[in-house]
């Protein structure tokens, strides 16, 4: 399971960088932005496809979980947790999340 | 005369029938616009009677795309106080942000310790909750000059902080009206905006739908690509290195499904293979309801635009700046291939002996920076607000404007975040190990440097220390990550400088691409 889903996300990391990148040749602790190049925009993108192809709902995640994720373990880490899970679509649900007041 | 738009929106409840969505990736959050505006109008009697906002105080907005953003920023206009929207990740709340930019308050989804002035997004949040608002006066009629300022924004400085620029009613109601003549954005139609808000332009498209009448999705950056397939919008705002990324995913995916350039019908995509291809994967990515894209605030390559356009999803390049707002626009009436459309009615783009455009409005953004180094306003700005833009261009027979290149080399990240190379390629030749440098920016989210040393062979140690040194020297976004060291060094001998010694930035690119792409070679920034 792990596997599958570790070979999806390199399948996906690699369609997105610029040089490319062969799946197989990606070091899954390699920074993907620092060390790949992947830009914000690709990084987006990245785990979008990654989620829809491996039927896990973005909406597991928030911003600040996909900043977190800087190498492809990472990735594979965080989203193995949730294979399996309930699928829901992204913006199926309200939830709001913040700082609490400061002042 | 025309009415205000500004005025409007500030002072007309919308009518029913259209909504305002906010996406995150966890959840979306839908208000009718007749909601919005009740909430923000609360909003701004809470923010009267708890903290003495009103007219001629300023408010810091510094937060990701979310509902607190936009009441603010609507209350704001009610309340005729100006905001100073902030981008993430460029600044930090604190005290200093404060007093920086002369803040009677800011309002940040940052964590930040206790600080007097700071409000969380939660706080204005509840206080547009409020079910009993001030039972005080209720807010007064504000009505906008067109000089007034309502907002100000934020752009690159060749050094230190970013230099402000309040953008005036007259310059935002004359954009606002010129977009709505050629787009004719109305019932049927969702906008899409994921860049910041903090950019002006992407609240125009709440403003439009105001007073247009139309929905709005407004979703953070990082849920865009999610949020695209499910809105279905008939409109994306969005920039040059989105589509091209966009562009790239489209293909892959046509390629994985079987149905490469020669493609003949498999997999479903229909009898004219990569082609219909294209127009599926974009619809499945744009959803099926797109009438047009819109791109501006970076060139836009013709092989992209040409893309979409064949893909059913016809996109329109544009051209401003900052000090500008949109100056010209591709349009379904009017565009012309490799132009930035015809320039709107109010803009005038004079041309110098050497093309170099600068531009007249009836209605400037504005005709001086605030927080500027001395200097920075008269370099831009001539007599009357006349924008003197840097870039190159020309206009032809019928009135569409080409611009052919940059006369200040300007880099704009994938963000849209822009960063101005020169003065950090200066600072690197500080150094006497350097002779020449110039900066690249590869992948639209880092720079690359490429160094010729004054001899072979290079002081690398040397050069090491002053991109420490230049890195110090430089803003978030102006972090050099990698330097090339060119072998053999810039000459005029090779071609790589002119015969004034200037360098030939696109040939030092193809020579040196595979050392500027590859990040495992080169000199890091520690």
């Amino acid at each position: 399971m792990h596997a599958d889903l570790e070979a999806v996300l390199r399948r996906n990391l690699a369609q997105v960088l610029d040089p490319g990148v062969a799946p197989g040749d990606l070091d899954p602790d390699r920074d993907m932005v620092d060390e790949y190049g992947l830009t914000s925009i690709n990084k987006v993108l990245f785990l979008t496809s990654a989620c829809t192809d491996t039927g896990i709902s973005l909406s597991n995640f928030t911003e600040h979980d996909l900043a977190r994720m800087r190498t492809l373990r990472d990735v594979t880490d965080v989203l193995a947790r949730h294979a399996g899970a309930e699928v829901s679509p992204a913006g199926g649900e309200v939830h709001r999340a913040g700082p609490e007041a400061v002042r | 005369m025309t009415e205000s738009i500004i005025n409007h929106v500030a002072g007309t409840p919308p009518a029913p029938g259209h909504r305002i969505s906010f996406v995150r990736l966890d959840g979306t959050e839908t208000l009718d616009l007749p909601d919005l505006y009740a909430r923000a109008g609360r909003l701004a009697l809470e923010l009267r009677r708890r903290y003495g906002i009103g007219p001629g105080d300023r408010i810091g907005i510094l937060g990701a795309n979310a509902l607190e953003w936009v009441l603010l920023d609507l209350a704001a206009l009610r309340l005729k106080v100006v905001t100073a929207g902030f981008e993430p990740g460029k600044f930090q709340a604190d005290g200093a942000l404060l007093a920086r930019y002369d803040l009677t308050l800011l309002c940040t989804d940052q964590d930040c310790p206790p600080t007097q002035g700071v409000l969380s997004f939660r706080e204005i949040r509840r206080l547009a909750d409020l079910a009993e608002p001030d039972p005080g006066e209720p807010l007064p009629p504000v009505a906008y000059a067109p000089g007034d300022a309502t907002t100000l924004k934020f752009t690159s400085g060749s050094t230190g902080p970013p230099k402000g620029l309040a953008a005036t009613v007259g310059s935002i109601d004359s954009s606002l009206r010129a977009v709505q003549e050629m787009f004719a954005h109305g019932p049927g139609d969702d906008l899409f905006v994921f860049l910041p808000l903090s950019l002006l332009q992407q609240r125009y498209w709440i403003y439009s739908a105001l007073r247009y009448g139309h929905d709005v999705t407004v979703s953070t950056y990082e849920a865009a690509f999610a949020a695209l397939a499910a809105a279905r919008p008939t409109v994306v705002m969005g920039v040059p290195a989105f589509y091209e990324t966009a562009k790239k995913h489209i293909e892959a995916r046509v390629r994985s499904n079987g149905n490469g350039a020669n493609g003949t019908g498999a997999n479903g995509y229909g009898a004219n293979g990569a082609a219909d291809g294209h127009a599926a994967e974009a619809r499945r990515l744009f959803g099926d309801r797109i009438r047009y894209l819109w791109t501006g605030s970076a060139p836009a390559g013709a092989t992209m635009l040409r893309f979409f356009t064949a893909a059913g999803l016809p996109i329109y390049e544009g051209y401003g700046l900052n000090e500008t707002c949109i100056v010209s626009k591709n349009h379904p009436g009017a565009h012309r291939e490799g132009s930035v459309g015809r320039v709107l009615p109010g803009k005038e783009v004079l041309l110098d002996e050497n093309g170099v455009v600068s531009v007249r409005s009836d209605y400037p953004v504005n005709v001086r920076y605030e927080y500027a180094a001395p200097g920075e306003s008269e370099r831009v700005f001539g007599p009357g607000g006349i924008v003197r833009t840097g870039d190159v261009g020309h206009i032809d027979e019928d009135g569409f404007l080409y611009i052919r290149g940059r006369a200040d080399d300007v880099i704009v990240l994938d963000n849209g975040k822009k960063v101005i190379v020169r003065p950090i390629e200066e600072h690197m030749k500080t150094s006497p190990a350097i002779e020449e440098c110039v900066v690249f920016c590869p992948a639209q989210t880092h720079l690359v440097a490429v160094v010729s040393p004054p001899r072979e062979p290079a002081d690398e140690p040397a050069i090491a220390a002053q991109l420490a040194r230049t890195n110090a020297a430089f803003g978030r976004d102006e972090q050099i990550k990698k330097i090339v060291v060119a072998e053999p060094r810039l000459s005029i001998e090779n071609g790589l400088l002119t015969s004034q010694y200037k360098p030939r930035r696109q040939r030092i690119f193809e020579l040196y691409r595979p050392e500027i792409q590859d990040n495992r070679r080169g000199i890091h920034a520690r």
